[in-house]
C-alpha cells in the first residue's frame, strides 16, 4: 500500500511537474505573443504587466523565459524614457545570471547615458576633433573666398543700380531679383547639377565658391546701394564743384563714407554666411556640418555634433568681434 | 584786346523749369573780372537754382553761359541741346569756385585732406604740391592750426573757412557764394565775412547769395534783387538801397530783413 502510494504520489508528481512545465512553457509563448501584440497596438503599460507575469526561475531552472521577459521590458522602459526602471530590470537578470551579455551591454550603455563620464566625452572630443577641424577648414576656405568676391560684387551691382545707363540698372535689377529671390540651396544645385547639362562642369568647390559668391554679391549689393544713397547728396555736389568726375567722387568722397554704415549688415551677412556654407554639403562638399553629421552616423555619438556647433560658435563670434573693431575704425573721424 | 570790358562770365536767356514751375526765367548777367556781384531776392526766387546752373549742377532749359569767352556746358547735336562732356563740364566746374549754405566738407578726411583734395585728384598734382597749396590757403583762412583734425571738431564759422579754402586750393577764377553764413550762429558770421572780404580785397570775381544787407552794402559793385526766377532790379549798393526803395516789392523785402 505504502509502495503503491509512494509510486503514485511519485507519478503524479512527475505528471505534475511534467505538466506544469510544459504548460507553463506553453503559457509564455502565449504571453509574450499577448506582450507583443499590445506593445504594437501601443498599450505598452499592458504589455509591461504580462511581462511582469513571468517570474524568477528556481535555482538551477531554464531562466530563458524570465530573461527575455526582463530583457524585453528593460527595451519598453528605455523607450519609455524611464532609464531607472530598465536598469532595474537588467540588474534583476544580472542577479541571477551574471554572466547575460545582453543585460550587461545594455546596463552600461543606460549608465552611460545616464551619467557622461567627462573623460569619456573628452575622448570624444579628441577622436572628432581632426574630422571636424578639417571641415571647419573648407568651411573658412569657402567664407574667405565668399567674402573676397561679395564685396566687389556687390559693389558692382550696386553701382549698377544707380547707373543712369537703363540696360545696366536693369541687368543689376534682374541679378538682385534672381538670387534674393530663390534658395541659395537651388542655386546651388543649379549650378552643380544644371550647368553640366548645358555643356559646363565644374568641381564641387569651384561651384560653391561661384554659388554663395553670386547669392551674397546679390545681397551686398543692395545693402550697398542702400549705403551709397544714404550719403548727403551735398557731398556729391561738393565733390562735383571742385570739378571730380563722377567716377572720382564715387571713389574718393561717396564710397569711403559708407564704411562705417556697411559694417553692421556686412558683418550680419558674413556671419549668415558662416552658417549658409553648410548647405554645400548637398553638393558633395565636406565641411564642418557635413563632417559632423557623417561621424554622428558612424557613431551615433551626439558629441560630434555638439563640437560642431561649437566651432561654428567660436566662428562667428571671431567674426562678431572683428567686425566691431572695424566698424568703429571706418567711423573714427565722426568723433569729436 | 579790350580785356578791361570783356566780361569773365556772361548770361543769355537762362531759363530753368522744375516740372511746371519755372525756377530761373530768361535771366541776363555780365560779370566782370574782379566784380562783386551780390544777389538778394526772397526765399524761392531762384537764387540758388542760378548759381548752380553756372557750375552746371543743374541743367539749364535754355539759354547760354560763356565763360572768358567760351560757350561752355551745352552742345548741339542734331539740333538738340545736350550737356557737354564729361571732361569738360568738369574742367569747367575746376575753374570756379562754389561755397553751399551746408559747407559740405568731406566728413572723412581731415581739414588738410579736404583742401588738398582738389588740387590732388582733380588737377594731379603731387602730393607734396597739394600739400603746400592746401597748407598756404589754410594760413590765408586762418586755420593752419586745425590742420590736422576732422570737420566734425570744427565750429560752423571754421568749417565754411575751411570749405572756402577747399575751393580756393583750385585756384579758381571765379567764386560762387550760396548763402554762406545762413546756417551759422549770429557770432560765427563775422569771421565767415571777413575771409570773404579779404579775398575781395585780392581781387578775386565773385557772385554772392545772402540775407545780410548790411554785408551786401559793404562789399559789392554790384546788388541785384531777384523774384520768382527774374532780376527785378539792379545798381551800386548806393543806387540799390537809396533809389530802389521805391519799389514796393523791393522796399517790403528790405523793410522785412532790417
Ligand atoms: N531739385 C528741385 N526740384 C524741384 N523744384 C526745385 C528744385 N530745386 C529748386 N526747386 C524750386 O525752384 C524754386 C527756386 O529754388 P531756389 O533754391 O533756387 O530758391 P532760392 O532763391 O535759392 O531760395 P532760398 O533763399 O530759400 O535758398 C523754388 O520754388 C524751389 O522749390
Ligand atoms: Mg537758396
Amino acid at each position: 500500500m505504502r509502495y503503491l502510494i509512494s509510486r503514485a504520489a511519485a507519478a503524479l508528481l512527475f505528471l505534475c511537474i511534467f505538466a506544469g512545465t510544459s504548460l507553463a512553457a506553453t503559457d509564455y509563448d502565449q504571453l509574450f505573443r499577448q506582450s507583443s501584440d499590445l506593445m504594437v497596438q501601443g498599450d505598452l503599460e499592458g504589455s509591461l504587466k504580462l511581462l511582469k507575469q513571468v517570474p524568477a526561475p528556481a535555482p538551477g531552472d531554464d531562466g530563458s523565459a524570465f530573461v527575455s521577459s526582463r530583457m524585453q521590458a528593460a527595451r519598453i522602459y528605455s523607450s519609455q524614457g524611464t532609464p531607472e526602471a530598465a536598469m532595474e530590470a537588467c540588474r534583476e537578470v544580472l542577479k541571477l545570471f551574471p554572466d547575460n551579455s545582453e543585460a550587461r551591454n545594455l546596463l552600461t550603455a543606460l549608465e552611460k547615458q545616464q551619467k557622461p563620464r567627462w573623460h569619456t566625452i573628452l575622448a570624444d572630443c579628441l577622436r572628432f576633433l581632426p574630422a571636424l577641424a578639417k571641415g571647419a577648414t573648407m568651411t573658412l576656405l569657402l567664407v574667405f573666398c565668399t567674402m573676397l568676391i561679395s564685396p566687389l560684387g556687390g559693389l558692382l551691382i550696386a553701382l549698377g543700380r544707380i547707373s543712369t545707363f537703363r540696360p545696366v540698372s536693369a541687368l543689376c535689377w534682374f541679378i538682385i531679383w534672381f538670387f534674393r529671390g530663390t534658395p541659395l540651396l537651388l542655386q546651388l544645385f543649379f549650378i552643380y547639377y544644371g550647368l553640366p547639362a548645358l555643356g559646363i562642369t565644374l568641381a564641387p568647390l569651384t561651384a560653391a565658391v561661384i554659388g554663395l559668391g553670386l547669392n551674397y554679391s546679390a545681397y551686398l549689393g543692395e545693402i550697398i546701394r542702400g549705403a551709397i544713397q544714404s550719403i548727403d547728396h551735398g557731398q556729391m555736389e561738393a565733390a562735383k564743384a571742385i570739378g571730380m568726375t563722377y567716377g572720382q567722387a564715387m571713389r574718393r568722397v561717396i564710397i569711403p563714407q559708407t564704411y562705417k554704415r556697411l559694417m553692421p549688415p556686412i558683418g550680419n551677412e558674413f556671419i549668415a554666411l558662416i552658417k549658409d556654407t553648410a548647405l554645400v554639403s548637398t553638393i558633395a562638399m565636406v565641411e564642418l556640418m557635413r563632417s559632423a553629421d557623417q561621424l554622428f552616423n558612424t557613431y551615433f555619438n551626439i558629441t560630434a555634433l555638439v563640437l560642431a556647433a561649437l566651432i561654428y560658435l567660436v566662428l562667428t563670434t571671431i567674426f562678431t568681434f572683428i567686425f566691431e573693431k572695424i566698424e568703429y575704425r571706418a567711423g573714427i573721424y565722426e568723433q569729436r | 584786346m579790350s580785356s578791361a570790358k570783356e566780361p569773365l562770365l556772361k548770361l543769355t536767356g537762362i531759363t530753368k523749369h522744375f516740372k511746371n514751375l519755372t525756377a530761373v526765367n530768361g535771366i541776363n548777367l555780365e560779370v566782370q573780372p574782379g566784380e562783386k556781384l551780390v544777389i538778394i531776392g526772397p526765399s524761392g526766387s531762384g537764387k540758388s537754382t542760378l548759381l548752380r546752373s553756372i557750375n552746371l549742377l543743374e541743367e539749364i532749359d535754355d539759354g547760354t553761359i560763356t565763360f572768358e569767352g567760351h560757350q561752355v556746358g551745352y552742345v548741339t547735336r542734331l539740333g538738340k541741346r545736350h550737356l557737354d562732356k564729361p571732361h569738360q563740364i568738369c574742367a569747367l566746374r575746376a575753374e570756379i569756385g562754389m561755397v553751399f549754405q551746408h559747407f559740405h566738407l568731406f566728413p572723412h578726411m581731415t581739414v588738410l585732406g579736404n583742401v588738398m583734395e582738389g588740387p590732388l585728384t582733380v588737377q594731379k598734382k603731387t602730393r607734396e604740391e597739394a600739400r603746400q597749396t592746401a597748407v598756404d590757403m589754410l594760413a590765408k583762412v586762418g586755420l593752419s592750426d586745425k590742420r590736422d583734425v576732422f570737420p566734425a571738431t570744427l565750429s560752423g564759422g571754421q568749417k565754411q573757412r575751411v570749405a572756402i579754402a577747399r575751393a580756393l586750393a583750385m585756384r579758381p577764377k571765379l567764386m560762387l557764394f550760396d548763402e554762406p553764413t545762413s546756417a551759422l550762429d549770429p557770432e560765427l558770421v563775422g569771421e565767415v565775412f571777413d575771409t570773404i572780404h579779404s579775398l575781395a580785397d585780392e581781387g578775386m570775381t565773385m557772385l554772392i547769395v545772402t540775407h545780410h544787407m548790411g554785408f551786401a552794402r559793404e562789399l559789392a559793385d554790384r546788388v541785384i534783387f531777384m523774384e520768382s526766377g527774374r532780376f527785378l532790379a539792379e545798381g551800386t549798393p548806393q543806387e540799390f538801397f537809396c533809389k530802389s526803395q521805391d519799389n514796393e516789392r523791393i522796399r517790403g523785402f528790405l523793410n522785412r530783413l532790417l
